[in-house]
């Protein structure tokens, strides 16, 4: 029987992976990796329930069930990497990360270590021998955004049970099979923010400074904000801007289209045609490729639609204007359903 | 009922009497029991008599007890009674809510054998000029060791004695949370010895949220919630009356049930130590005999509570509380069992809602479960 750890997170997509593992015949260890415990003000983490919904599936699967402990791995590799990124003015993903450092290689390499033939996460992707990464059957849940970056070693020896299956069959599956967590509630976000948002977890961490809120094309000063840091290009949500005196407000958002850092400025537009919000053109930093291609698909947000481009190793071109995204964030790349890789946005 | 609860520790089902005590107090008699007009009179006067019957079960008088929110306020609010620079001791088994407001003091810990008793000695070494409390509960909540209070308040008489001879004027309280023992013991402050005693209705099957706080006259607390000045200025909000009426009433019924439930429990427990197979009981000595707790040496205890969920049998490993958290009991380490016979161990806390029959099914069930899990292991 091929062995194999399947990391349960307590959600319902990782619990039918590890029931689908077990029905076909493997020999399985449900994991739950514990990366994350800190409660933060207005949030008590969930991860002791997750953790109990997750024995409770591996229970009544009848396999064996453990707890590995990345916390301190996660803090180095995932919350450090994501709060100097934001400290340079970037907007990072850290999931991209987590996968990238702690599922698919410290939790790998551990599985490979107790002699496990494959490891298998709850993702919706798929792998085509040997070592090709495919976007899942379910394109509206696909997360080949989020592991774009995972090595093909892991790859190889991967499974993503889940990955063939539409969304509705999956919990299905779980109802039919009793598991109570078939409709639990799907984490939103980034694991350990939660509801609570990115803004409040990062005031923990970074001390707030006030600044200036300026309309960029006049210099005006239009309101005051908390730190730049908490902004992304292309926000238009959460900005108190108070009204400019002798001004009529013709009502008009304003979207955040730049950031000085330095000054700790956050720019602000009306205008949507703004240049800093549009593009043709995005290099691309840290580019990770398992294959060349020169006209490619590429995902620039999880769940956008796939945009025609193409590559040259470091910049990405397309045909027609496409809205900047901000700077941290990743450009996925594809080559039909195979998802190649791709790189930061610059 | 399908269902087999052995978990009265973790909480009681409100019982029928006590909600129809209860009942007339959310409907017609809803006043405030401040209100000038009579109808409000005679609710304050309800919720006094109240008071004093709370009290009276203790053998104290309705003057004496301050009504809270639950045995965890009246524990945090037990530690008011002490100076800022003052040191307190409390039992290595004792529930976070004594652990943590402790932890906000100068404090050690008591050490407990391995039956989770008191070592006498311990304590007297560490009550130094500077201890002004001493916190021990009644019965520990996740092993039912009965503590001996009465023991441990003569020692306290005699070094306050000492000290006044000294030339010491530094107050030296004792403490203990009753809550776990009101089913089975018949509780009086006089006896026991205690300056403070935690109360709790939701384990004597009386509504979760309410608490008493007994305080002995030359005992001053502060408050910790302010206001319109209840409870004597020291807990001050509305008060709580249908709540109260209902610790009152359930009170009123465990002292009616304490020798009945002794002799039903004592042969509840026997028969699981009889027809469970290969444990190691935990509890052996001075436990309240509602608590049984087994050791399946080699087996997690988490996986066969869910298993016996299945079945539609609740039983828990500790205190809930701990459990949630994810950590591993503080009790069952502190009276030196090993991390495998924590992991393995089951706390059943036997109560009104079971029978004798259930009694021998939930034997059957729990040995069928850990053959289950023996044969998943070995397989």
């Amino acid at each position: 029987m091929p062995k194999v750890f399947v990391g349960m997170s307590g959600g319902v997509d990782s619990s039918v992976a590890a029931l689908l593992l077990k029905e076909q015949g493997y020999d399985v260890t449900g994991v739950y990796m514990k990366n994350w415990s800190k409660d933060l003000p207005g949030m008590k983490c969930p991860w002791a329930d997750d953790l109990a919904d997750a024995k409770r599936v591996a229970v009544k699967l009848g396999i064996d069930f453990e707890v590995w402990d990345f916390e301190k791995e996660y803090h180095e590799k995932v919350v450090e990497y994501m709060l100097s990124e934001f400290k340079k003015g970037n907007t990072p993903n850290p999931d991209v990360m987590c996968n990238q450092e702690i599922k698919f290689k410290l939790f790998f390499e551990k599985a490979m270590g107790r002699g496990a033939d494959f490891i298998a996460t709850g993702h919706y992707a798929r792998v085509a021998s040997p070592s090709r990464l495919l976007r899942a059957v379910d394109e509206n849940k696909d997360q080949t955004y989020f592991l774009y970056r995972i090595s093909e070693e892991a790859i190889a020896h991967t499974l993503f049970p889940v990955g063939e299956m539409l969304k509705p069959d999956v919990k299905k599956l779980a109802k039919e099979h009793g598991l109570h967590n078939a409709y639990k509630k799907e984490s939103m976000g980034v694991c350990f923010v939660g509801e609570v948002g990115m803004k409040d977890f990062l005031k923990e961490y970074i001390d707030i400074k006030p600044g200036e809120i300026r309309e960029i094309e006049s210099e005006k000063v239009l309101g005051v904000h908390e730190g730049a840091v908490f902004y992304t290009i292309g926000q238009r949500h959460g900005l108190y801007l108070s009204g400019v005196a002798g001004e009529v407000n013709d009502g008009l958002p304003y979207y955040v289209v730049a950031k000085d850092l330095e000054k700790n400025i956050v720019y602000v537009s009306k205008n949507l045609n703004d240049s800093h919000i549009w593009t043709k053109e995005l290099k691309l930093k840290d580019v990770l490729m398992r294959g060349e291609a020169k006209d490619v698909l590429v995902r620039l947000r999880h769940r956008a639609p796939l945009i025609k481009a193409t590559f040259d190793g470091e910049t990405l071109h397309f045909q027609n204007e496409i809205k900047r995204p901000a700077a941290g964030q990743s450009a996925v790349i594809y080559d039909g359903e195979i998802c190649l890789g791709g790189g930061i946005i610059a | 009922m399908r269902m087999i609860y052995l978990d009265h520790a973790a909480a009681t089902p409100v019982a029928a009497k006590v909600l129809e005590a209860m009942q007339p107090y959310f409907l017609d008699e809803f006043f405030n029991p401040s209100a000038a007009y009579l109808p409000a009179k005679k609710v304050n006067a309800d919720y006094e008599a109240a008071k004093g019957e709370i009290a009276h079960a203790i053998g104290a008088k309705g003057n004496d007890i301050v009504i809270t929110a639950g045995a965890t306020e009246a524990n945090n609010l037990a530690f008011t009674s002490i100076s800022e620079n003052a040191k307190v001791l409390y039992l290595k088994t004792e529930h976070d809510s004594v652990r943590n407001p402790a932890s906000r003091f100068k404090h050690e810990e008591v050490e407990v054998d391995q039956n989770g008793r008191i070592v006498i000695n311990d304590l007297k070494q560490k009550i130094d000029d500077d201890t002004e409390l001493v916190s021990v509960a009644l019965a520990n909540n996740e092993l039912g060791t009965i503590q001996p209070l009465a023991e441990i308040a003569t020692l306290i008489r005699a070094i306050r004695i000492e000290r006044l001879k000294n030339g010491n004027t530094r107050q030296l309280l004792l403490h203990t949370d009753a809550s776990q023992a009101m089913n089975l013991l018949d509780i009086n402050v006089a006896r026991l010895g205690v300056d403070l005693l935690t109360l709790n209705a939701a384990k004597v099957y009386g509504p979760k949220g309410v608490g008493a706080l007994y305080v002995a006259h030359d005992v001053r607390l502060k408050p910790l919630t302010l206001g319109g000045g209840q409870e004597n200025g020291l807990r001050s909000g509305t008060q709580n009356v249908p709540g109260v009426i209902g610790f009152a009433t359930a009170l009123k019924l465990a002292k009616e049930h304490l020798n009945g439930n002794r002799k039903k429990y004592a042969e509840f427990r026997k028969i699981l130590l009889d027809e469970v197979k290969d444990y190691e009981l935990i509890n052996k000595k001075h436990a309240l005999d509602n608590f049984v707790v087994l050791c399946f040496d080699g087996l997690d205890a988490e996986r066969l509570i869910y298993l016996l969920e299945d079945r539609e049998v609740y039983v828990s490993t500790g205190a809930a509380c701990a459990a949630s958290k994810g950590v591993r009991s503080h009790v069952l380490t502190a009276i030196g069992l090993t991390d495998s016979k924590i992991n393995g161990s089951l706390r059943i806390t036997l109560g009104e809602t079971n029978t004798k029959e259930q009694v021998h099914e939930a034997a059957r069930i729990i040995n069928e479960v850990v053959a289950s899990e023996k044969a998943r292991i070995h397989a």
